[in-house]
């Protein structure tokens, strides 16, 4: 069963994400596919995120269908117009890449390359938009095409922006321009996230609740005060600091599993997607611990 | 109006090279309220050519320099001078400063200063951008508040998942323009307006360079030059 045929038949699904390296060397990356690709059901593959200039998430992507794995592309407006982007997307089908996401992506000035001139030609919304009239054989500027795509088209969602309202407006642009599934930002307040499960359930699409493993207060900290849209409850901070020496990170790989055994127990939403960040080895041990 | 800065003089300095006396041409309009080619700028850059050794024969502040005709007329009376000068410095936008450079066919011209956006002056000669001029203006559909300039990422149908307790990803010393365009639709009663989709924007709009005949009976804003 494909990703979507998965998400689809209401099994709850698992994705997690690599990240391509800067350089050719790709011993890394290979490795963290092999690691995860039986674990999950599709993994991310994510497009010189932070702005950083690395390989790109297409070879990432094409590196996981290679593996006998399953990958989400994830593609960002930042650095193609939409010649670039649909061109890409035709060459994406045809490597076998059957997933894409489609975000905005963060500025050129916060990455390694600030002096560059950020795309942004077209945005989420209407790459989704695109990625839908690809799959009906168009191109953006109705030309037909010779030989459709076939994707299935994501997006994301930060449930705990603030204001709210706002963001739960673009949701609901991106369902109506054809988002079959969202990942969100990461949460961690699950009565909030419970919440904004109540708002998306109104609408025909798949949420995986994201998830960031917290390593220290100090990490939670961090994300509170730097990471735009997320929120650590302060709960959550107390328990990782009353946490005996070194045994900091145990607690936050245990905080991830009983949020998502709660998630899936009750069933609040469609599944999971893990962003190990630079913790990939870690990916099955919470996967084992929430009894996935 | 446009917005323009002096250029580090050292940079100037290099740029007029071997040139030795200058004619001085600033503005009387933009430069003049940005500070960049009024009475006082042309006293001040008289004033560091004199002491890098370089003289300036005369100065002049045509009414608009980027009417390149009444500049024209307006620098005729000042021939004998200008046909002194090795080289002429303008003090305007780079607007101004092409009007020059059709006027003067046969002498270098150089600008004195950066040309940086239309800008609104919010407060005393405090500048801030709020068109970049697209071409095609939709602010019709985003509460009057320009995304395409506000937004450093030009989104047209919402925040981006960097916007920030308000603030933008970007600068966060600065409201995220998504959130302004919310707040004031939903001021103003419009709310339904931000739910529909904002097709992507149609850049040859905006093609590069734009002209209009108001003479001619064809509108050829932005026609793509043959
Ligand atoms: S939409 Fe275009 S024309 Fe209208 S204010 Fe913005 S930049 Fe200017
Ligand atoms: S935070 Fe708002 S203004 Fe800043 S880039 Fe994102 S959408 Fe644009």
């Amino acid at each position: 069963m494909t990703f979507a045929e998965k998400i689809r038949s209401n099994k709850f699904v698992v994705t997690a994400e690599v990240g391509p390296p800067k350089g050719t060397n790709i011993k890394d990356v290979l490795h963290h596919i092999e690691l995860l690709k039986g674990k999950v059901d599709a993994l991310n593959v994510t497009d010189n995120q932070s702005a950083v200039m690395r390989i790109c998430s297409l070879a990432g992507s094409k590196l996981i269908v290679d593996a006998g794995a399953e990958p989400i592309l994830q593609m960002t407006c930042r650095d193609r117009n939409r010649i670039g982007l649909q061109s890409d997307l035709l060459g994406a089908a045809i490597l076998g890449i059957k997933n894409v996401l489609c975000m905005t992506g963060d500025h050129v000035s916060a990455g390694d390359h600030k002096n560059a001139k950020p795309v942004y030609d077209v945005e989420s919304v209407q790459l989704l938009q695109i990625v839908d009239s690809l799959n009906k054989g168009r191109d953006m500027s109705g030309n037909e095409l010779q030989g459709a795509t076939d994707f299935f088209q994501g997006a994301v969602v930060t449930p705990e922006a603030n204001p709210l309202e706002p963001q739960l407006m673009k949701f609901e642009k991106k369902v109506k321009a054809g988002a079959n599934f969202f990942q969100t930002q990461a949460i961690y307040d699950m009565a909030k996230f419970k919440e904004f499960m109540k708002f998306a359930r109104k609408y025909p699409v798949k949420i995986l609740a994201g998830f960031v493993v917290l390593k220290s207060a100090g990490m939670a900290n961090f994300l509170n005060n730097f990471v735009p849209g997320i929120k650590v409850p302060q709960e959550l901070i107390d328990e990782l600091k009353a946490a005996p020496k070194g045994t900091a990170l145990e607690t936050g790989m245990n905080i991830t599993a009983r949020h998502i055994r709660e998630l899936m127990d009750e069933k609040i939403c469609d599944g999971v997607h893990i962003m190990a960040i630079g913790m990939e080895d870690k990916v099955p041990l919470i996967l084992q611990k929430a009894g996935l | 109006m446009i917005i323009s800065k002096k250029k580090d003089h050292e940079e100037l300095l290099s740029l007029i090279g071997n040139y030795n006396s200058f004619f001085l041409i600033g503005c009387s309009e933009c430069a003049s309220l940005c500070g960049t080619g009024n009475d006082e700028a042309i006293a001040e850059l008289t004033e560091k050519l004199k002491a890098a050794g370089k003289t300036v024969v005369s100065a002049t502040i045509p009414k608009t320099g980027c009417q390149t005709l009444g500049t024209k007329t307006e620098l005729k009376k000042f021939k004998e001078f200008t046909d002194k000068a090795d080289a002429i410095i303008v003090m305007s936008c780079g607007a101004g400063t092409q009007s020059a450079v059709e006027i003067f066919p046969d002498k270098p011209v150089f600008p004195a200063n950066n040309t940086l956006f239309l800008g609104n002056m919010t407060r005393f000669q405090v500048f801030d951008e709020r068109c970049s001029l697209c071409g095609e203006c939709i602010i019709g559909l985003t509460g009057g508040i320009c995304p395409v300039t506000n937004c450093p990422k030009g989104l047209l149908n919402g925040p981006c998942g960097g916007m920030s307790d308000g603030n933008c990803e970007v600068s966060p010393d600065i409201k995220c323009a998504w959130v302004r365009i919310y707040e004031r639709q939903k001021k103003i009663g419009n709310l339904e307006q931000m739910k529909e989709i904002i097709p992507a924007k149609n850049w040859s709009a905006n093609q590069r360079p734009a002209n209009l005949s108001l003479k001619e009976k064809k509108d050829k804003t932005n026609e793509v030059k043959k």
